[in-house]
């Protein structure tokens, strides 16, 4: 038997990546270990007054801080039962779609594109194709440019705070994020012809069940409490006070990460899983770039995750100039946010963080403070929808030297957009 | 506009992680810090910043280094390519030392990385005792950096 490790996937040492055992032709285990878990954060915010819960949790990873403090604060909203203005809603939408720009523009053109062209890292690839890697670097730089501008800070927003905003932005500030996002869709044409250029990634194909938030807008990643999971045609809705039907957590030895199923089955989330299931996103310029990149739904191809991303970006850009376009329209007022007032209960939350759905649900006491809490991320939800496509990938390929299959696991591995939470940032020697 | 900025970077979630961001909060507070630096704790995506990095003269970074040094050890990290692991090892981030290079190419500031040398990072709220003992020598010779002339400064 051999056994084919990539162990540099996850960041944090003991933790080993993908491990494939391979008995001559026969596949044996497959195993992705990921460093994640809701019994890693808990002991973060237990005991911390409602007011503090959202800080910290947004700190448990830089890429995902909007994700992570706006789940939390509606998570805290629920269960306190506030209902924040519609401004409030609308502003953090943007925040959101902030989030998302950037972290898809990182993960395409830095991340990803790498792998398509057979470069080793982005610096690599920026020594060969500058205007490739410089685009990225500009979409990456608006979407933070929307997330300071609304959330007060270019990382860990401090703006939305429970019960709505502290401090809306100026309406000069929207003026400027306006001309921003007005160049920004102008250079996002580009994001469809580089990916229509790419070589294809055809080395697993196999049905894949689908799961993400029942958006009340096309292009929202915060609104809405209803996952749709998608297979086969049918489509079944759970409530976010049911998330326990999605996360249906079983603990593997061989990951931190406890396995989700629905009704024994692996499921996808993602950029992939939010047009699927939302397939009213997929429409005027994003309709156009999808038929040009080929992508139909559902699709049985992990890799089209990375599609997918490419349109949402296309559509991200064009609904961040529409909400900017109504907020300045209707003007911003300066309205402070609706009163909490707390007490105790069980509040719960889903939203849709650029790489899948993002759970959080809390307990709290009667003076506030939190008795419990639950925080699922999309990395955990995916793990076990990982495993199956890594193995399909292995038992589809025809010649299985190590480089061929660590490169193709790799690749499918970087197409899910995995997010490490509670990554460490160090640099290593080699 | 200040012309020098410090960034510490870091996961104040994950222990000895964090060192870049604590000694970042606590420069923020430091009156010996030259009236011409400022400090931002960052987290761990260098990108977020550089935006603020336009237009400095300096950009100075702070992030742990996991070698064989005595932990809380500060030294100006030289040629990425000379020790340093500037290999994709992230699914989601890229190491400041990828960043350095990628944002070379759209800033004409000078960066300056100072790595603080830790052992080991595990999901932890605060520092070892061992690194948050050697905090006060970590700030001094920090500070000892920032006081220098850019002229004087190997490029990374």
């Amino acid at each position: 038997m051999r056994t084919l490790v990539i162990e540099h996937l996850a960041r944090v040492e003991g933790h080993g990546g993908i491990t494939v055992e391979l008995e001559g032709d026969t596949v044996g285990n497959v195993h992705f270990d990921v460093f994640e878990g809701a019994r890693l954060l808990e002991p973060l915010v237990r005991g911390k007054r409602y007011d503090e819960v959202a800080p910290v949790l947004s700190r448990i990873c830089a890429i995902c801080s909007v994700a992570h403090s706006l789940t939390s604060l509606k998570a805290t909203e629920d269960a306190f039962e506030v209902r924040i203005s519609p401004q409030a809603e609308l502003l953090r939408e943007l925040l959101y779609l902030g989030e998302n720009i950037e972290s898809h523009a990182l993960h395409l053109f830095l991340l990803a594109l790498p792998d398509y062209l057979g470069y080793p890292s982005a610096i690599a690839l920026a020594a060969d194709k500058p205007d490739a890697v410089l685009r990225g670097l500009r979409l990456k730089k608006l979407g933070n440019l929307i997330q300071e501008t609304i959330g007060g800070r270019a990382v860990h927003p401090v703006n939305a705070v429970a019960g709505g905003f502290g401090r809306a932005p100026s309406a000069d500030q929207m003026i400027e994020l306006r001309s921003a996002l007005i160049a920004g869709i102008q250079d996002s044409g580009a994001v469809i012809d580089l990916m229509a250029s790419l070589p294809g990634a055809e080395f697993c194909r196999c049905h894949t069940v689908y799961a993400a938030l029942h958006s009340p807008h096309p292009h929202s990643y915060y609104g809405g409490q209803e996952v749709i999971v998608a297979s086969d045609g049918g489509r079944s809705t759970v409530h976010a006070a049911d998330y326990k039907m999605l996360s249906n957590e079983e603990s593997v030895p061989h990951s931190h990460a406890k396995h989700s199923r629905f009704r024994g089955q692996p499921f996808m989330v993602g950029s992939l899983a939010r047009l699927t299931v939302n397939p009213s996103r997929i429409a005027g310029k994003v309709a156009l770039a999808a038929e040009r990149l080929g992508l139909h739904l559902p699709a049985d191809n992990p890799m089209d995750n990375n599609k997918a991303q490419a349109l949402e970006l296309i559509g991200d850009l064009e609904r961040a100039g529409e909400v900017v376009e109504q907020l300045l329209r209707e003007g911003i007022e300066d309205e402070p946010p609706a009163a909490v007032h707390s007490r105790a209960g069980t509040g719960t939350a889903i939203t849709e963080a650029p790489r899948g759905l993002l759970i959080h649900s809390y307990t709290y006491d009667a003076e506030g403070r939190i008795a419990a809490a639950d925080v699922i991320t999309p990395t955990a939800l995916n793990a076990a929808s990982m495993e199956m496509h890594f193995r399909r990938a292995v038992e589809q390929c025809a010649h299985r030297d190590d480089a061929l299959l660590g490169k193709r696991l790799e690749m499918i591995a970087r197409a899910y957009d995995p997010c490490i939470s509670c990554s460490v940032h160090l640099v290593r020697k080699r | 506009m200040k012309p020098q900025l410090v960034i510490g970077l870091g996961n104040p979630l994950m222990g000895d992680d964090g060192v870049g961001c604590r000694v970042a909060e606590r420069l923020a507070d430091d009156p010996r810090v030259p009236e011409d630096a400022e400090v931002i704790c960052g987290g761990t995506d260098l990108f977020r910043y550089a935006r603020q990095m336009e237009g400095r003269r300096r950009v100075v970074i702070l992030d742990a280094i996991q070698d064989d040094a005595e932990p809380g050890s500060v030294a100006v990290l030289p040629e990425a390519g000379s020790g340093l692991d500037a290999r994709q090892q992230h699914a989601h981030h890229l190491s400041a030392v990828q960043a350095i290079r990628l944002l070379e190419m759209t800033t004409p500031s000078r960066f300056l990385l100072l790595g603080i040398s830790i052992s080991s990072a595990g999901m932890d709220t605060g520092l070892s005792p061992a690194l948050a003992a050697r905090m006060p020598a970590i700030l001094g010779r920090v500070l000892h950096e920032l006081g220098r002339p850019p002229e004087d400064l190997r490029p990374l």
